[in-house]
């Protein structure tokens, strides 16, 4: 009998921001996520009591995706960060922490929902409008005759995930390698619009970073017996491959719908098999090199090719398959009867390779956009933490390739943007009062609520209780460390901004960022040496960071809108 | 429960249910998160979807939401509007019976008190807003209402063409109600966008039927990114990646499969006797050389492109390859039907022979890869033959339950629109100003009597009278036969008409054509009764009448049509008249005060007590309705403001001026207050609610009563 069960009546939840609950979960959350942000944010543990292994992590996907959130509006929150960093990359925590701190300035303010948003999409607009333009003063353009700028990119990446445990001078070693592994991706003959090659990243576990390496090409991991057996193998001109993506075991499952009767003394194992030595003669007679299979290979197909000095590699897998097919410049045979010659590949070389205690077979290709990084780190967790980081790193520089700008990190970005916003509220309200019903009183309370969101997420970088100030001329964000001597010139005691790009002997006046402060307007040309200077700056994408600002406003204006909350209990 | 007790009752789960509806009623409505058991989130400003997920368990409260997800479906809009008129209502009742009882105590009885008191039961009550419904709600919507009407169409030229700016204020309105408060423009502007590059000159309601029937295939979702980088693109995006893309230039034809096409090795049904290993191998070749000479024969064709409804063997992709055709798999079943109705495409059965022509192929302008947040799709410029010119809508979110929401809002939009093209036909009764009380009584005593039968028994008296409309249809012109069988059927006749408009929300769309076929064959019935009561004219003159009425109500286009009746007996007019397509009112309440003002009238002119007390009673509650609207504004559009400036303009015959712009459909409205209305007759009906307590009998029954 099914089992019957009456659907339970639906909880239903009025005003569910101002319940304390809701209050206190959302600022757990903040706290989670504002620790784990920056160069020197904290590292979290993540284990599972049921098993599986410990996870040390600051990265927001990691962090998210594990955490179990039991709240809806928690629920809203990290499905939106998960999602933005899913599609950007990058800047996963950045929107998190901005989301939050929106949420919770606002709601210190007794204004309606009705004006928020309103007023928070016009500051959203107004942001977006500044970074897109001309006269942006914290966006630097990316000169690709150079790998400067691009460089400080991936390694600004890769200094804000602590959790990779790397050491400076690995930091500079994974930054090229992973440059060095985008620009193998990009094809050389470009025709009218780009298709972008794939970076293949092989894990290796155990071994020292600094043994990480990029190889053009595809390797493919073997057993050390296969390994030794190739072993004699030299050949240095161009090689025939067959690429099989279908079973070469010799099984027949597919007989149709019908049945099939067999007459005694009749082997249909046999059939196949002989139609698969007769496939191997075929290969054999055609020169070919080298034998891919997605699938199982029979061993007696294996053993006949190789007694032809064929090499023959099965059960690629069928994520190789599509990175495999553009290497040799193919598409997969199916079918074990005739094979046209039109359907075999070529790579320029086959070398065995031995990586640490792994044995991997490596083709080169003569053209393709495919490349492999064999990643190195000491243990399991730091490894995977490595390679999120890579894949963030790559997939940022591919977002820089469409829109070739970068914005000024270190915190930078975002108190030059509160700083544009808080003079361009004072000075030409109303510009953003046109069309709807809000006071300026509205405005320059939900301003301030949204400047000082930006202004805390800059200061949330700073984790060993240093204070954060900004300089009233550029509007960049500079920190100084805790216990510091009652100061006597703040030039003395702080070195440099953020970003890099201005140190304090500019003539330049401070302020805390708590502080309240005169409104003056940012200096918006971007000074020449930022686009020439030798000097490391720490940098961040712009489409990342501007997708993940619309996204977290979006998200905050989304909750700070919810009147009731239902939850289906059944 | 007591009869009584029932609209106290059901006046306290409305109470409670207008609470939660109207935080999100109107422009300056707020959101609502539901949760699904499942752990997936949703936002929604959805009165329906609200309703639904609130689980509720109040039998009145069930049958609330039964009816208004039956008006949703019909209508796509207005559940939001739908309880709070209702609440009005049932408040209005309520206060009437509580009046009554003051009335009694400080005994001092009005005339309408008394009346109340005299007819005190809700059936009563009942029938008189059923009536109301019928006749008096056409009346006042084709006499006085339908001067204010506006059109979205633009009137020069012959045809109907469609206006642009008015329907982006129609979607705009529309969306103020569905979407987050800063999303509406945005997503009302996408729509309009869509709505005029998707359409061609001659195209008309079949658009929206297309449109609502594949809305789920013609747009995407992208999770992650800010709402306004949603976007529309042309041609249509299929939720896959290819299995094989060889690129190709300029035209592409393309052919559809839905079997493989390598010959199975054994077919269902049959045996296979394999007596040698040769055998084997040699049907095994067989089936390949077959499969590669298909093939070869589509890439002699000059096919580029293969669509397939199933998982195609590897040989099939392997020779696709090889010669150079592109392969999609899997395509479901709504994908190939929308392909086919798009462009005429008939699946092609693959045979060997080189000799003939593939005639069933279709063209392209382009196909290729599509990626979108590194999801893979396969983008197809598909050559329209249909008035229809495809496009798909990429809707874009930082979360899947606010991309659902959009994409249910503008799903309702085209079915509001799909019901805005429709004319929609109002047919009343209307008594001469000389008319004498003796004539018009005994119809109404007569309809009454008729009426009560409605609840007893109408849906058995239905069917087999739709069955003798079927049978004698071919026989329509032998008044002879025609003239028998109604006049057998006399009584259900009345009930019928009294029936229709009741049963209309239950019906599904695909019912249309029987409700017209009932409706047409109606109207001559309708007047043979009314003709039997005004004391039988001449059977030469009903013959006429009859065969009249026939002819023109065939005639459905006809916008306002009159008919006098013939008799010369009877002061009675019937009209048969309809609101015409794309008539709109601004927004705001507008169609509420003009309803109030004229039901006012017609209630101080009305003869009949209990006509009038109606009347009053659904003109006050409609007021309820701006009332919340303009909850939140204060001074000049502050609702007394509003009302008075309304009544005044009204009553000098000087135009509305609304304080907001934003236009909405009057369909809408009408078919809004038509489903209230049925949705309190039935309330009203019950008297005694019992609750089992044994587990129900079967499963399905109970689901198919939660997911009303």
């Amino acid at each position: 009998m099914s089992r019957l069960e009456a659907k339970k009546p639906s909880l239903c939840e009025s005003e569910p921001l101002t319940s304390e609950r809701v209050r206190a979960a959302l600022s757990v959350l903040k706290g989670i996520v504002t620790s784990c942000y920056g160069p020197s944010g904290r590292l979290k543990q993540l284990h599972n009591g049921l098993g599986g292994y410990v996870r040390t992590t600051s990265q927001s996907w990691a962090l998210l995706s594990n955490l179990s959130v039991t709240h809806p509006v928690l629920k809203i929150l990290t499905a939106s960060v998960q999602n933005q960093a899913a599609c950007f990359g990058d800047c996963g925590l950045f929107t998190a922490i901005l989301c939050c701190n929106l949420i919770e300035n606002v709601q210190r303010l007794a204004l309606t929902p009705a004006a928020v948003i309103r007023l928070n999409k016009h500051l959203l607009s107004l942001c977006t409008d500044y970074l897109k333009s001309e006269a942006c003063g914290c966006r630097i353009p990316v000169d690709f005759s150079s790998s400067r700028i691009l460089l400080c990119l991936v390694r600004s990446i890769l200094t804000s995930k602590p959790a990779c445990m790397l050491t400076r001078k690995e930091i500079d070693h994974i930054s090229a390698l992973i440059l060095r592994a985008f620009l193998f991706t990009i094809p050389e003959n470009t025709e009218d619009h780009i298709i972008l090659g794939k970076t293949i990243i092989v894990p290796l576990k155990g071994q020292r970073v600094m043994d990480s390496i990029v190889l053009p090409g595809i390797l493919i991991e073997m057993s050390e017996i296969q390994f030794v057996r190739l072993l004699p193998f030299k050949k240095a001109d161009v090689l025939k491959v067959a690429l099989f993506g279908m079973s070469l075991s010799g099984d027949f499952s597919d007989t149709g719908e019908g049945t099939v009767m067999v007459s005694r003394g009749v082997s249909l194992e046999n059939a196949v098999l002989d139609q698969l030595l007769r496939l191997g003669r075929q290969l054999v007679s055609d020169h070919v090199d080298l034998v891919l299979c997605q699938k199982v290979i029979h061993p007696s197909l294996k053993q006949f090719l190789s007694t032809h000095r064929v090499i023959a590699i099965d059960r690629v897998g069928g994520t190789l398959m599509e990175p495999l097919c553009k290497v040799t410049g193919t598409q997969p045979i199916g079918s074990l009867d005739s094979v046209s010659s039109s359907s075999y590949g070529s790579v320029k070389n086959v070398c065995p390779a031995q990586c640490g205690s792994k044995h991997f077979l490596h083709l080169i290709p003569s053209e393709a956009s495919i490349c492999s990084l064999l990643l190195c780190n000491r243990n399991d967790t730091a490894w995977d933490e490595l390679k999120l980081t890579c894949q963030t790193a790559l997939h940022v520089l591919q977002s820089t390739l469409k829109e070739p700008w970068v914005l000024l990190g270190g915190g930078c970005t975002e108190t030059h943007l509160a700083a544009y916003i808080r003079h361009k509220t004072h000075t030409e309200p109303e510009n953003l009062l046109s069309d709807d019903g809000c006071t300026k009183t509205e405005l320059e309370l939900i301003a301030e609520a949204f400047c000082s969101a930006l202004e805390s997420l800059a200061g949330s970088l700073e984790h060993d209780g240093g204070e954060t100030l900004t300089d009233m001329k550029y509007g960049h964000c500079w920190s100084v460390q805790a216990g510091s001597p009652a100061v006597v010139s703040w030039a003395d005691l702080l070195s440099q901004c953020g970003c890099g790009l201005h140190n304090s002997q500019e003539e330049l006046s401070w302020s805390f960022l708590k502080s309240t402060r005169h409104p003056v307007a940012p200096d918006t040309c971007l000074p020449q040496k930022a686009t020439d200077s030798a000097g490391g700056l720490t940098v961040d994408c712009l489409t990342a960071k501007l997708g993940g600002l619309q996204v977290a406003v979006e998200t905050a204006n989304l909750i700070l809108d919810l009147s009731y909350i239902i939850q289906d209990k059944n | 429960m007591a009869a009584a007790g029932s609209v106290k009752a059901a006046l306290q789960v409305a109470e409670v249910l207008e609470t939660i509806v109207s935080r999100c009623m109107g422009p300056e409505g707020r959101q609502v998160l539901c949760t699904k058991p499942t752990g997936e989130v949703l936002l929604s400003r959805d009165g329906g979807r609200l309703l639904q997920a609130l689980h509720l368990e109040h039998p009145i409260a069930r049958v609330i939401v039964a009816c208004v997800s039956s008006h949703l479906k019909k209508a796509g809009d207005g559940a939001k509007t739908f309880i709070v008129l209702l609440c009005h209502l049932l408040r209005g009742l309520h206060a009437i019976t509580e009046k009554e009882k003051g009335d009694l105590m400080s005994e001092n009885m009005q005339t309408h008190g008394k009346h109340w008191k005299n007819c005190c039961q809700w059936k009563c009550i009942s029938q008189a807003l059923l009536t109301f419904q019928t006749h008096i709600l056409d009346c006042v919507m084709d006499q006085y209402l339908s001067r204010h009407f506006l059109s979205i169409f633009s009137s020069s030229a012959k045809e109907r063409t469609l206006c642009r700016s008015s329907l982006e204020l129609l979607l705009e309105a529309y969306f103020c109600g569905r979407v987050g408060r800063n999303n509406h423009k945005f997503i009302s502007q996408l729509m309009c966008d869509y709505f005029f590059k998707c359409m061609t000159c001659k195209s008309g309601i079949e658009i929206f039927e297309l449109i609502d029937d594949y809305f789920v295939e013609l747009n995407v979702g992208v999770t992650g990114l800010p709402v306004s980088d949603s976007k529309i693109i042309a041609g249509l995006l299929l939720h896959r990646d290819f299995s094989v893309y060889c690129p190709a230039d300029g035209d592409i034809r393309i052919v559809m499969v839905t079997e493989a096409i390598q010959p199975p090795f054994t077919t269902s049904g049959s045996e296979f006797f394999l007596n040698s290993e040769t055998q084997f191998q040699t049907s095994q070749f067989w089936i390949m050389e077959r499969t590669k000479a298909i093939m070869k024969h589509l890439c002699g064709q000059n096919v580029k492109l293969l669509l397939s409804s199933v998982k195609q063997p590897d040989s099939v992709v392997y020779y696709a390859a090889l010669n150079g055709i592109s392969v999609v798999e899997c395509l479901s079943a709504e994908e190939v039907s929308f392909i086919q109705r798009i462009t005429d495409l008939s699946p092609f059965v693959p045979q060997a022979s080189s000799q003939y022509d593939i005639s069933n192929t279709a063209l392209v302008k382009f196909c290729k890869p599509f990626i979108l947040r590194s999801k893979r799709y396969v983008h197809l410029g598909l050559i329209s033959t249909c008035t229809f010119i495809p496009h798909c809508i990429v809707l874009c979110g930082p979360v899947q339950g606010l991309i659902e929401q959009h994409e249910n809002a503008l799903h309702g939009a085209f079915k509001m629109l799909r019901q805005l093209y429709k004319d929609l036909d109002l047919s009343y009764i209307r008594y001469a100003s000389d008319q004498n009380e003796t004539s018009s009584t005994p119809v109404s005593k007569n309809r009454r009597e008729n009426d009560q039968l409605v609840e007893t028994g109408n849906k058995s008296i239905q069917r087999p009278y739709q069955d003798t409309v079927v049978k004698d249809k071919d026989e329509l012109e032998k008044t002879q036969t025609y003239l028998k069988v109604y006049s057998n059927l006399v009584v259900s006749d009345i009930e019928l008409e009294a029936y229709i408009p009741c049963s209309t929300p239950e019906l599904t769309s695909a019912d249309t054509f029987q409700i017209d076929e009932t409706l047409r064959c109606l109207s001559p019935g309708e007047h043979r009764i009314i003709g039997d009561c005004a004391l039988l004219a001449e059977g030469n003159s009903i013959d006429n009448s009859t065969t009249q009425v026939t002819k023109i109500t065939r005639k459905q286009s006809m916008s306002p049509v009159k008919y006098n009746s013939l008799d010369e007996g009877t002061c009675q007019s019937y009209y048969s008249s309809s609101i015409p397509a794309g008539s709109v009112l601004p927004v705001g309440g507008n169609f509420e005060i003009l309803l109030h003002y004229y039901l006012t009238n017609y209630a101080k002119k009305c003869q009949s007590s209990e006509e009038s007390m109606v009347s009053m009673l659904i003109a006050n509650a409609l007021l309820g309705i701006p009332k919340i609207l303009c909850r939140y504004k204060n001074g000049k559009y502050s609702f007394p403001h509003f009302y008075l400036k309304a009544l005044r303009a009204l009553e000098t015959n000087q135009p509305m001026v609304s304080s907001q712009t934003g236009l909405e459909s009057v369909i809408g409205k009408y078919q809004l207050i038509t489903s209230v209305l049925q949705c309190l007759i039935k309330i009203l009906t019950i008297d005694l609610i019992i609750s089992i307590k044994r587990q129900p009998q079967k499963v399905h029954h109970q689901d198919s009563e939660d997911e009303l």
